[in-house]
């Protein structure tokens, strides 16, 4: 089944379309439109989560409910809603973690040490420095997001990561749009203080010096 | 560092949150106030780095099955029909094995109906042989006595007697007979009820078969659009 689906097919797709046969129970319709999504999904499971495997997890979960509850979807941002969908399926997923023993968050090597250059960040077209710069970044952040508190933690994954206006974030995590840009302020806040002690760590071009424009 | 106040207005300036007033009023303040403007390069900073972290694609893909979203096959009509006939006939051969079950208790009734009349019934039952060993007693002494003694006067007295045990002693058996066969049909009936089931036996096979081949339809048909489905 996973392989009947194009990108083609998924660029060219209308969304609006989609939904509304998935809402009549098209399985194939709803796939094409997860297949659009499940980077975006995935990735968010994994910056709130931290751990790549409790993001599949979650990623499936979330699509598993969306479908189930698609019908409840009345209309707005579909981005939005999805996300919703994810940020419950990561809580719960938090809330499992917390009942059963924690797993490292960093990759390990078969004899259970940790990989300094993850496999699983390797990128055919990086350098070795460009590797390992990406890879200290990717730490330095996940450690800082890993310290905020969760309700923190989604705004600003859903905001600065994912590219979300506030609207859409206060549909996801169902606060009230006062709540979205004070949670992301503070966010940002404790993430800069986090992110000065790794200064030294960041490769130059990722330094604290801010962006020239807004 | 600013108060939190400055800080919420400075993240949602950076965002464009901000109506065009209260962004004019930030900017002339953040260009009166050096800290002001060096917590917004702070925050730009931190939202930067989170903006260029380099976005991870799914390892897999997330696309449903329908085993996995718990979907059905759509059926055909004639699956609900034989599903629907397999329960009735089930619940009706449970009917029919409470009904075999209980309907000696329900005609229990007629036992105690009987005993009741039988009340009656039976000590007449065991008092008629009494009377009628009494009459057979009396009966050949009186044919005895007339032929010995006085021929024509006992022959007389004897036949009143006669006539009056003439009438009695041969009913006795009879009445006594037929009470006898009456008891012992009643008996009979009764073992009949008892051994013969209210619901017969082949009718319970039958709704057994129904169920079964039914049941077995409903399962092929089902079977058949799961194969068509997948």
């Amino acid at each position: 089944m996973t392989g009947d689906y194009k990108a083609g097919k998924i660029e060219s797709m209308d969304e609006s379309s989609l939904i509304q046969t998935a809402q009549n129970g098209d399985l194939d319709s709803f796939n094409t439109l997860i297949l659009h999504y499940q980077d975006a999904v995935f990735h968010t499971a994994l910056r709130i989560l931290g751990d790549e495997d409790s993001a599949e997890d979650a990623a499936q979960e979330a699509f598993i409910s969306a479908f189930r509850s698609i019908s409840s979807f009345r209309g707005g941002s579909f981005k939005a809603w999805l996300m919703r969908t994810v940020t419950n399926a990561c809580y719960d997923e938090l809330r499992r973690q917390k009942r059963r023993p924690t797993t490292p968050l960093e990759p390990e090597t078969s004899d259970g040490e940790e990989m300094d250059s993850p496999k699983w960040l390797a990128d055919p077209n990086m350098t070795p420095a460009e590797k390992s710069e990406a890879d200290e970044l990717e730490h330095a952040i996940q450690h800082c997001l890993n310290a905020l508190p969760t309700d923190f933690r989604t705004v600003v994954v859903m905001a600065d990561i994912q590219g979300m206006d506030y609207s859409e974030v206060a549909v996801a995590v169902h606060v009230p749009l006062g709540t979205i840009k004070s949670r992301l302020a503070r966010a940002r806040l404790r993430l800069r203080e986090c992110l000065r002690s790794f200064e030294e760590l960041l490769p130059s071009s990722f330094r604290l010096e801010g962006e020239s424009n807004p | 560092m600013k108060n939190f106040k400055d800080i919420e207005q400075l993240s949602a300036y950076l965002d464009g949150q901000l109506n065009l007033s209260d962004s004019a009023r930030l900017e002339s303040r953040i260009s009166s106030d050096p800290e002001l403007a060096s917590n917004l390069n702070d925050i730009r900073g931190a939202r930067g780095i989170l903006r260029k972290l380099p976005a991870r694609k799914a390892p897999r893909n997330f696309t449903l099955t329908r085993k996995m979203v718990g979907l059905r096959p759509p059926v055909p009509q004639s699956y609900s029909f034989f599903r629907f006939s397999s329960a009735f006939a089930t619940i009706l051969l449970v009917f029919t094995f409470a009904a075999n079950s209980l309907a000696p208790r329900l005609s229990s009734p007629a036992p105690g109906f009987a005993i009741g009349m039988g009340g009656g019934g039976a000590p007449e039952a065991t008092e008629a042989p009494a009377a009628t060993e009494a009459a057979a007693e009396m009966l050949p002494a009186a044919t005895e006595a007339p032929s010995l003694e006085m021929p024509l006067a006992a022959t007389e007295p004897p036949a009143a007697n006669a006539d009056s045990f003439a009438t009695e002693a041969p009913l006795a058996p009879e009445s006594t007979m037929l009470k006898e066969a009456e008891t012992e049909s009643a008996l009979q009936d009764q073992a009949r009820v008892k051994q013969e089931p209210f619901v017969p036996v082949t009718w319970q096979l039958s709704l057994l078969v129904i169920i079964l081949i039914s049941a077995l339809i409903a399962f092929i048909i089902n079977q058949n659009a799961k194969k068509k489905w997948s």
